[in-house]
């Protein structure tokens, strides 16, 4: 959480979340050349140079796809949260190998010539009216500029400066990025196969993107539904659990979560003010709820981090009206207290007592 | 000057303003905008490159925060409703770029066995 800024928040899970990616890292690289040359058609490899580049640009692949399955995986089903924990020094990780993949290149196939290997890269291949022989390198230029952006804007400073709405938004590049490698793979190195294993690879890790980023999409469109009118309805009493929130979605697409907590209920913006996560799926422990993405915590009724941390959200009123809890959709400013509601011994959830 | 060299010149000058503003804004401004940097210096040059890369946004941005013209609700707004639309163009064209690349791939001459034009001097 906040407080100063250091350069990494180190902890002991982030030194096992980082040992065990650079332990993949060169597990697959160590594969990829020295294991599998027969398999993955580069056993003629016309030196190490190139050979090196396939090796860290296969790695950069697979390392993008398993971040973007990331997060769908994690809101489909919350045992792989604990991937999503540290994913921005994953991401980093993945620039530094599409780094090294795109130095290979260049200091191979543009560097003995008199002109500068930057101009030589953007001017060697130049058949943009054709789609076989189509200039790849430049999907490949493009998704690696995505990726130094985004990489170079996950420290926190850059959430807090930006907004997360804003960062969120450049963030996206991520979809783009995706898009272009899988675009400079099929029109570059997919057009040299001879035999299919990469090709099935390549199609096989694409499509998870796809599947799980389609059926989390999909998911939560089919649990939320838009409401209208001044004061939204939430949900009946006896559907709330101890603890834990209802997700409401307002008109103006804003999520509230409505926490019940020792028969009373209380309504904080669903956007933790770090990365927006769902703050609405963490537990309410002594008031304070914890936000499942990255740890941070409220309290649910005024909306703030506790002492010395100054992380603030929006909070909402509540009222109980003929048996069904409603909230205003009108946000409080961050940090308002509001008073929990509290709900008749009748209208309390089975176990429970005011 | 042909194309390629104003592009890589445009680079060079992109990020060259993007070091000019990283030196005033990690310097200067950071200190006037936000409470929690002040005192914390080890952390400001792992900014430096995201702010050659984005100064344009870094600039703006300070200056909503300098006049505080960006509404407070606005923080707090998530934008999910972009996800939809972005996963959608991702995979739409995923899936047309792979199928274009697979239809085009060309795989004659290559898996074509290699034929002997002469016996050549040696037998």
């Amino acid at each position: 959480m906040s407080v100063k800024y250091t350069p990494v928040q180190w902890n002991r899970n982030k030194w096992i979340y980082d040992a065990v990616m650079l332990a993949g890292v060169g597990a697959f690289l160590w594969v990829f050349l020295y294991i599998t040359p027969d398999a993955l058609n580069h056993d003629r490899a016309v030196n190490p140079q190139i050979h090196n580049a396939r090796a860290f640009g296969a790695c950069a692949f697979v390392m993008l796809t398993i971040i973007l399955c990331i997060g769908p995986a994690a809101r489909l089903d919350t045992r792989f949260l604990p991937l999503l924990y540290n994913r921005r020094h994953f991401g980093v990780m993945t620039t530094f190998v599409a780094i090294t993949h795109a130095s290979y290149i260049l200091n191979w196939y543009f560097a003995f010539s008199s002109s500068n290997k930057y101009v030589g890269l953007l001017s060697a291949n130049t058949s943009f009216g054709q789609i076989a022989g189509f200039s790849f390198e430049l999907f490949g230029i493009f998704a690696l500029i995505c990726l130094l952006i985004l990489a170079t804007t996950s420290h926190d400073f850059w959430l807090k400066f930006l907004t997360p709405p804003v960062w969120k938004r450049l963030h996206y590049l991520i979809y783009a990025a995706y898009f272009s490698v899988a675009a400079h793979i099929s029109l570059g190195i997919l057009q040299d196969q001879k035999n299919h294993v990469f090709t099935v690879l390549f199609i096989g890790g694409a499509s998870a993107v796809i599947v799980l980023h389609l059926a989390a999409w999909w998911r939560e469109r089919s649990n939320v539904a838009a409401r209208d009118g001044a004061w939204v309805q939430v949900a009946r009493p006896g559907a709330f659990s101890d603890g834990f929130a209802k997700i409401v979605k307002l008109s103006n697409g804003d999520r509230v979560a409505v926490y019940l907590m020792n028969g009373q209920l209380s309504a904080i913006s669903n956007a933790c003010a770090h990365q927006n996560g769902p703050l609405g799926e963490g537990k309410v422990i002594d008031c304070l709820v914890t936000c499942p993405w990255h740890g941070f915590q409220y309290d649910v009724r005024s909306g703030r981090s506790p002492a010395p941390f100054t992380e603030m959200v929006p909070t909402y009123r509540l009222r109980f009206e003929n048996g069904m809890i409603e909230v205003h959709p009108d946000a409080n400013p961050p940090g308002t207290y509001v008073d929990p509601l509290p709900l008749p011994a009748t209208a309390l959830p089975q176990g429970l007592s005011a | 000057m042909d194309l390629a060299q104003s592009i890589v010149m445009a680079v060079q000058i992109w990020g060259g303003i993007g070091l000019s503003v990283a030196a005033v804004f990690l310097t200067i401004g950071m200190d006037r905008i936000d409470e929690d940097a002040r005192g914390s210096y080890i952390f400001r040059p792992l900014l430096i490159p995201g702010v050659m890369l984005i100064w344009p946004l870094v600039l703006w941005r300070w200056w909503q925060i300098e006049t505080q013209s960006a509404p407070w609700a606005a923080r707090y707004r998530a934008v999910r409703g972009w996800y939809g639309a972005a996963i959608l163009a991702m995979s739409i064209g995923i899936v047309v770029i792979v199928a274009t690349g697979l239809s085009v791939r060309q795989t004659w001459p290559a898996d074509a066995a290699p034929v002997q034009l002469s016996a050549g001097d040696k037998p």
